[in-house]
């Protein structure tokens, strides 16, 4: 049974990877974004420096933001195309999520990776604790993936859709987002390194994709 | 029930303004409290009410519990509303400024921020048993917060306590300060639990009227 959990949760990760790659839009979105607000952000800098704890907050934001200019379309996109309720007479609703869940995990990992090396040079941060460093990126990216799955198939629903996804996002966030701000902070150079909140980050990561879990069944399954 | 809560409330205010002495520390400025304390305890009573009738929403699919979630939600922005601004002008009198990002300011904006989201959400969708899921797992997808809020937010802050005022071993009150602080707690419940039900017997007519 766990097994074929996994086989299913398997397919529908290549299911969105080969449409990702196929379309492209959730990834050029969100790039570009990341690109555009980190230009602004160096250009207005003109080569000074920033404090550790502003470097932080700043990466985090265009983390955060880039990431709702991608995340938003994993079941909007399905809805639009027609093919969601497909997806509802094959998939059962675990599958779904963490198949889902799992893609946009990849596709934030990958956006991290490409812009953080990119904000350190642009803004000439220093990363005093690599692995620190690292490891926020992993754990807030896990967080905006269990959360962003979730709401994503939240708002598909929705008549107004601009900018609600962050809206509902934030509140639910912030005890990933914050730990993750004051970690990079440190990492950066703002003091000691307060590693009990890379254990508090991984323990609300897990809290909410179990949340996730447990309510998508009653998104998935409708009267 | 709305003319007795009035005649309490008449009462309460009465005592706060010309029986209730200055709190030592504090003079006059302790009358905030017997107001704030109150309609941040609704606040986070609403959003617990809000909470548990969206669970009853996902095991019922009854569209009176997704009403009663809502109404909940609805004057829990009101309160959380009051007692953010109550407590900033708290904060200014008593630590200078207005806002400083102390615990219970961060946990109450971020309530507020929630309450926000879930009225958006509801805003943003056609009436009916899709929207009614949709916030009832809001509800409880945003309550996972609440471990945060209490146990984090503290540390993560807790060199913004310019004064332990609050956060020490509380309010220095007599035997008659906490007994009118007591009584508007009831009050302000009371307060609530009346508006709530007329809040969400009104929004049951106009979901029938859809």
């Amino acid at each position: 049974m766990k097994s074929s959990l996994w086989q299913a949760v398997k397919l529908v990760f290549v299911k969105e990877f080969t449409v990702g790659m196929r379309f492209k839009a959730a990834w050029a979105a969100m790039f570009m974004f990341a690109l555009t607000t980190l230009a602004c952000v160096s250009l207005a800098l003109q080569g000074g420096g920033l404090e550790p704890k502003l470097s932080a907050a700043l990466l985090w934001i265009i983390i955060f933001f880039a990431s709702m200019a991608g995340a938003d379309r994993v079941f909007a996109d399905e809805d639009t195309a027609g093919t969601l309720l497909t997806l509802k007479l094959y998939g059962g609703a675990q599958p779904v999520l963490w198949g889902k869940m799992l893609y946009t995990f990849f596709l934030l990992l990958v956006l991290s990776f490409f812009i953080a090396p990119l904000f350190l040079v642009l803004t000439g941060t220093e990363a005093v604790a690599g692995g620190v460093f690292l490891l926020t990126l992993f754990l807030g990216t896990a967080g905006l993936a269990a959360a962003g799955t979730l709401l994503a198939a939240l708002t598909t629903g929705a008549q107004v859709k601009s900018g609600l996804f962050s809206v509902l996002m934030l509140p639910v966030i912030l005890p990933v987002f914050l730990p993750a701000i004051f970690l990079t902070a440190a990492a950066f150079g703002a003091g000691e390194v307060p590693v009990s909140f890379l254990g508090g980050m991984a323990l609300y990561d897990a809290i909410l994709a179990m949340g996730a879990s447990v309510l998508f069944d009653y998104l998935w399954y409708e009267d | 029930m709305g003319v007795i809560l009035g005649g309490l409330t008449l009462v309460i205010v009465g005592l706060v303004f010309f029986v209730v002495p200055p709190a030592e520390g504090l003079g006059y400025y302790v009358r905030i409290a017997f107001f704030h304390i109150p309609v941040a305890w609704v606040a986070v009573i609403a959003f617990l009410v809000s909470a548990f009738q969206g669970a009853k929403y996902l095991r019922g699919h009854e569209l009176a519990a997704d009403a009663k979630s809502a109404a909940a939600a609805q004057l829990g922005f009101v309160f959380v509303i009051l007692a953010t601004v109550s407590g900033a002008i708290f904060s200014k009198l008593t630590w200078g400024a207005y806002w400083n990002w102390d615990p219970r300011q961060t946990t109450i904006f971020v309530l507020l921020l929630i309450y926000g989201a879930y009225l958006t959400l509801r805003g943003a969708m056609p009436a009916g048993h899709k929207r009614a899921r949709a916030a009832a797992v809001y509800s409880l997808f945003s309550f996972l917060t609440v471990p945060f809020l209490v146990f984090i937010i503290p540390r993560l802050y807790f060199s913004l306590h310019p004064s332990p005022v609050l956060n020490g071993s509380g309010l220095a009150m007599d035997h008659l300060m906490l007994a009118v602080l007591l009584a508007a707690l009831v009050d302000v419940t009371g307060i609530f639990y009346w508006l709530h039900k007329k809040q969400a017997a009104r929004l049951m007519q106009e979901g029938e009227r859809l």
